[in-house]
């Protein structure tokens, strides 16, 4: 009885076909997985490429910012002179006038 | 390894199209008796497929490729059939093995008996169908579905004792056709 129900079990477990045009639905599917969006496929040998000019553009960029630095640091110790300058000047102007006008009551009291 | 699997393993989009036409009607007739949903297989089916074509250079061999297909098709049929248990029932007029009727036997019966197999909880569904669709035995069926051999048997053993009861009961085709 027991070979029976086996072999009814295989009979009614046949393997049957999916529907029409499953293969090329798979298809289609590994494509748009592929190559998402409508982008081309970027080549593997383009990686090592675009790492390469990645890398240099940050070097670039790297080294623009750092003379970007020092030149403002250049013209901030420009104008921190130029303005120590005009001080002094001022300081001397100050003193001069102070001079002059003590040097009269002094002539006059000699 | 046959040459279609290592075209497709180098990247030949028509290989892999040849290795999904040679395993598309076991994979898909796995997925179709576990879920009993046309579209649900085709859907599970079509997973499968694209998940070998992301690992397809892990498959070693073809025998190694069909164990593969086996276990990923039953173990995504199984985690579908755990979210949506509704796919469990399935009345009799909604068998969707009609088309699988084979020409030996009865008609009736066969679609009966798949009616009854797709009551039978998800893990012990999985062990009768690889026992008697992809014919395998209790051992090969342990390793792909990663359970202890004695397991297997005991499912295959209450399996057979559940659907042979059921057959048996007076009425019993009849009594499962009109099942609400």
């Amino acid at each position: 009885m027991n070979s029976d129900l086996e072999k009814q079990l295989r009979d009614a477990l046949r393997p049957i076909d999916p529907p029409a045009g499953f293969a090329t639905r798979v298809s289609e599917r590994t494509q748009r997985r592929r190559w998402p969006r409508g982008r081309l496929p970027m080549h593997p040998h383009w990686l090592p490429t675009a790492l390469a000019a990645s890398v240099l553009a940050a070097l670039v960029l790297g080294y623009g910012w750092q003379v970007h630095r020092e030149r403002q640091g250049l013209q901030a110790r420009q104008q921190l002179i130029e303005a120590l300058r005009l001080t002094g000047e001022k300081l001397d102007l100050a003193y001069r006038g102070v001079r002059d006008a003590a040097r009269p009551a002094d002539d006059a009291g000699a | 390894m046959c040459d279609s699997l290592a075209r497709a393993r180098s990247g030949d989009a028509s290989a892999f199209t040849e290795l999904v036409r040679r395993h598309q009607r076991a994979v898909y007739s796995l997925a179709l008796r576990m879920l009993t949903d046309p579209h649900q297989a085709e859907d599970v089916a079509q997973e499968v497929f694209i998940r070998l074509h992301r690992k397809l250079t892990r498959v070693q061999s073809d025998a190694h490729l069909v164990f593969w297909l086996r276990q990923v098709t039953t173990r995504l049929a199984i985690d579908r059939l755990r979210r949506e248990p509704r796919h469990e029932l399935l009345p009799l007029e909604e068998d969707p093995g009609i088309a699988g009727d084979s020409a030996d036997g009865d008609p009736l019966l066969q679609r009966h008996l798949r009616a009854l197999i797709a009551r039978l909880p998800p893990a012990a569904r999985a062990v009768v169908l690889l026992r008697y669709q992809e014919d395998l035995d209790p051992t090969d069926i342990a390793e792909v579905l990663q359970m202890p051999v004695n397991t297997v048997k005991s499912h295959l053993k209450r399996s057979l004792a559940s659907l042979r009861e059921m057959l048996g009961r007076p009425g019993g085709i009849i009594a499962v056709a009109e099942r609400p």
